[in-house]
């Protein structure tokens, strides 16, 4: 039973992760490599003010989201002046830089030993301790962003968006200020990675720099790809479909040593496969000739 | 209304002079034709009034108000609509998207209304649908709404487009090439589209290589040449000068033998 609510937890903070990227990855064109940097910032941010401050969890959520957007708002200033392969490389680079100083502010961080005793979540006299109520807090955020992310894909500003990806001139001809949209997106899909590492944190009660390297950022990117990115059910097929197939991998009963590096070549297999037979993602829109 | 003045328009490209020391004036309620040679400089005056290209010198005026040096979004909500010589339409947009993207100033296009303004939103977004689906019907492409743009042929798109200029409503038109490889009844359609406009008081410019329909739809011609504008007048006067020779075929005299 915990298993499975281990399982429900991890696919709630993945398809919020995955619906963040989307917005930036699908809907916006920008092949971000920062998100797990959010994902870290939101986690961090509120180990440190739970641990560190004793703020309860309503303020360190909104501490976590504040400081991410903020955060957001700073590195896309020259973030956004570039586009296409070069803005990869940018956000590269933020994604290292914040994982290097997760990895070595000893003072902040406790770098490589990380920080341990999260508590977990209390809210509205209810305290999430129990896994079931975990992982109805989990599902409940994730649903949550899910409906703010397909409120937000169907809105104006998702076309907006959209037609910023496909043709920034003829979107500044028309009226539209195509920085500040991106910037916009930017900021939000820094919002959704922050509360997914809020949630990530308070579960696992223990965070240290290496659940945020370059590794996830790259996982979260295949996540997205493998489900199809642009539309509202990729993220959370590709979530299930990644997360749900190495678990398979249990129930053959492989060695666990071996299993790590099955699935590191069942992603990469993965990732080709999809480019390859279906390169809109698996649920991506297809149409029939 | 007073239309879109130029005063003393130059641009270099390093050491081409695409636009150099052109001044004119774009009236209001009329259709001026832009023609000229290729290389002569209209696009890069097109590119100047919309700020996408800034000028070295000089100024411009959109209905008197001075534009040059303000972001190119900016200068497109002060009322100047465009219609590009490639045409750029949001290939991955539905057509009736393309044309709903260019109504001005939406509201649920800040993110955080979208999210909190739902009923406004939503409302202005069935105005917006019925409008632009009865632009797309103007053009005759109402059947083809939900098709993807990359899916229209090239003339189609090119009437996406246009129906995506009307939906912003501007009141300074510039249009490039606007019946460039469309089918000749549309062709048609499209100027007496454009005469209907500055009918109702609009500032049309096309620039346009089909002297038939210069001749036929146009109230003035400024002819460009080298990044200069060498002559303006009424079409047939132009059409007939001296400088239009010159400027498209050889220079030259003839001497008493």
């Amino acid at each position: 039973m915990n298993y499975l609510l281990h399982l429900v937890v991890m696919l709630s903070i993945y398809w919020m992760l995955a619906l963040s990227l989307n917005l930036l990855l699908g809907y916006g064109g920008m092949l971000s490599l920062a998100q797990a940097a959010f994902y870290a910032l939101g986690a961090y941010t509120a180990a440190l003010a739970m641990v560190a401050l004793h703020l309860p969890f309503a303020v360190a959520v909104l501490l976590s989201v504040a400081l991410a957007a903020a955060f957001a708002f700073l590195v896309s200033w020259p973030c956004l002046r570039v586009r296409g392969d070069v803005f990869a490389l940018c956000t590269l680079g933020i994604q290292v830089v914040v994982y290097t100083v997760a990895y070595n502010w000893m003072g902040l961080t406790h770098g490589p030993f990380g920080i341990s005793g999260i508590p977990k979540p209390a809210m509205f006299g209810i305290r999430f301790v129990e896994p079931e109520s975990f992982a109805g807090l989990c599902v409940a955020t994730a649903a949550l962003t899910g409906i703010l992310s397909w409120r937000l894909y169907a809105s104006p500003f998702g076309r907006l968006l959209r037609a910023v990806r496909d043709d920034e001139i003829a979107a500044v001809a028309a009226g539209k200020n195509a920085s500040s949209v991106r910037g916009r997106a930017f900021m939000l899909a820094a919002c959704g990675a922050s509360l997914a590492g809020v949630l990530y944190a308070t579960y696992v009660s223990y965070i240290d720099p290496t659940s945020f390297s370059l590794d996830e950022a790259i996982l979260l990117v295949s996540l997205v790809i493998i489900g199809g990115a642009g539309n509202f059910r990729g993220p959370l097929v590709g979530t299930l479909f990644v997360l749900l197939l190495p678990e398979a991998l249990r129930l053959l009963r492989v060695p666990d040593a071996v299993a790590a590096n099955m699935r590191q070549i069942i992603y990469g297999a993965l990732v080709i496969a999809v480019a390859y037979f279906r390169p809109r993602g698996l649920a991506g829109s297809y149409q029939l000739e | 209304m007073s239309g879109i003045r130029l005063e003393r328009i130059s641009r270099r490209f390093g050491g081409v002079r695409a636009v150099d020391g052109v001044s004119a004036t774009f009236a209001p309620g009329k259709v001026t034709a832009l023609i000229g040679p290729n290389a002569a400089g209209k696009t890069t005056l097109f590119h100047i009034v919309c700020g996408t290209v800034p000028p070295d010198t000089g100024e411009v005026y959109v209905d008197d108000r001075r534009v040059d040096g303000l972001p190119a979004w900016e200068i497109a909500n002060l009322g100047v609509g465009r219609l590009f010589q490639d045409v750029r339409c949001f290939p991955r947009l539905a057509a009736l998207e393309n044309v709903m993207t260019g109504s001005r100033r939406q509201l649920g296009e800040n993110p955080l209304a979208a999210l909190v303004l739902c009923r406004a939103v939503s409302r202005a977004e069935k105005t917006n649908r019925e409008k632009s689906l009865r632009h797309l019907g103007f053009v005759g492409l109402a059947d083809k709404a939900l098709a993807l743009a990359q899916d229209l042929s090239y003339g189609e798109q090119k009437l996406v487009a246009i129906a995506r200029m009307l939906a912003g409503e501007s009141t300074s038109l510039l249009l490039d090439e606007p019946t460039a490889g469309v089918h000749v009844d549309m062709a048609h359609r499209i100027m007496r589209l454009l005469r209907e406009l500055a009918a109702t008081g609009r500032t049309v410019v096309v620039i346009e290589h089909n002297i038939e329909a210069v001749l036929q739809y146009s109230d003035w011609v400024y002819l460009m040449d080298r990044g200069r504008i060498v002559s303006f007048g009424l079409p047939q006067e132009i059409i007939e000068s001296r400088e239009m020779g010159e400027a498209f075929f050889l220079k030259g005299s003839v001497a008493e033998a």
